[in-house]
């Protein structure tokens, strides 16, 4: 797993958002297709993808794309 | 009333307040759930007997249909729901859904009935949900395994009307509980926000449903069989 394949999962998972516009320390909760199937599609993206379980409140703990790439990182080790 | 009902999904929130209903309106229950644990600890006055059964595996349903009474009802309240839109939908999740939802349920009448234990004159009660009837983003396993529920429902009120046997669904909107739970961990708080208003009575609470399971288990409601009677606030007006 890397940073740079789960900003394209989390692309991918999104639409609407161009490929390669974002980066790590992009905050995704202000991105303007992130409404409430977004969230939806990014909790059902981690579990199909990455075999973990995030919940709403876990995406609104995190700013960045990098934040949210380590705390899936502790949940696949955990 | 009176009679001696088995509750599949005792365990869960619906079936909980559903098994803790049903003595005081005269039945005799037989609790089933899968968990051992959540099992031993409810605590129901007027519960006969209780019944571990993990109802993916063969043996468990095997041991509920062995160790079930001779039953006047049978309230199946035992489900699943795994939420995904459908380019993330795991083919585990959406074998589980519909085993457990769909086929389970038609599993066990079947064996129950080769097992003589459903008597002339019983009432079946599935849950379904308005699900089946309404679409929405990410429930498209939940939902068609509750559609596959009722149309399966409607064919077995036909086939044992003969023995008196009435099959009726009933159809929940969302009810607080476990279940409802796992739906707000997956939501944003503004979706959920939206999905309350949808219902003009609220959203509910296990004991909403309770009553109308009573009534299609009881000989109030002979006349009716193959139906589903929707438990939800008016959210499907
Ligand atoms: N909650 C709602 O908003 C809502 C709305 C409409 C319809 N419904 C329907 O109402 C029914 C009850 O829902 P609920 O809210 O009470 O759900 P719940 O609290 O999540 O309970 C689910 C029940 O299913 C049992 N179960 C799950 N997997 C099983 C398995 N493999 N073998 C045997 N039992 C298993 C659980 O047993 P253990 O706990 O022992 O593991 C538990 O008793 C379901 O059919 C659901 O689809 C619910």
């Amino acid at each position: 797993m890397s940073l740079t394949q789960f900003i394209e999962d989390f692309e991918e998972a999104v639409e609407d958002v161009e490929a390669g516009t974002l980066n790590g320390a992009t905050n995704y909760r202000q991105l303007e297709p992130w409404d409430s199937l977004a969230v939806l599609t990014v909790i059902a993206m981690l579990d199909a993808d990455y075999g973990v379980r995030l919940k709403a409140d876990d995406l609104k703990s995190c700013e960045t794309l990098e934040a949210l790439y380590a705390l899936v990182q502790t949940k696949v080790s955990s | 009333m009176s009679g001696s009902i088995l509750v599949i999904g005792a365990t869960g929130s619906i079936g909980g307040a559903i098994a803790s209903h049903l003595p005081t309106d005269g039945f005799e229950v037989t609790l089933s759930g899968r968990s051992a644990e959540k099992l031993n600890i409810l605590s129901i006055d007027g519960a006969e007997q209780k019944i571990v059964a993990d109802l993916s595996t063969e043996e468990g349903r095997q041991a509920l249909v062995a160790s079930s009474p001779e039953l006047d009802g049978v309230v199946f309240a035992a489900g699943v729901a795994p939420l995904a839109p459908v380019r993330y939908l795991k083919e585990v999740d959406l074998e589980a859904c519909f085993q457990l939802n769909a086929c389970m349920p038609l599993l066990l009448v079947r064996d129950l009935l080769k097992a003589k234990k459903i008597n002339k004159g019983a009432s079946i009660v599935f849950l379904s949900s308005v699900s089946a009837s309404k679409g929405a983003v990410g429930y498209a396993a939940y939902s068609g395994s509750k559609a596959a529920l009722e149309a399966s429902a409607r064919c077995l009120a036909v086939e044992l009307a003969p023995k008196g046997i009435r099959v009726n669904c009933i159809a929940p909107g969302m009810v607080e509980s476990d279940m409802s739970d796992g739906f707000a961990e997956n939501a944003s708080a503004d979706a959920l926000e939206a999905h309350a208003k949808a219902y003009p009575l609220g959203v509910g609470r296990p004991q909403d449903v309770v009553g109308a399971v009573s009534f299609l288990l009881s000989d109030a409601s002979r006349w009716i069989t193959g139906v589903t009677l929707p438990v939800d606030g008016g959210f499907t007006i």
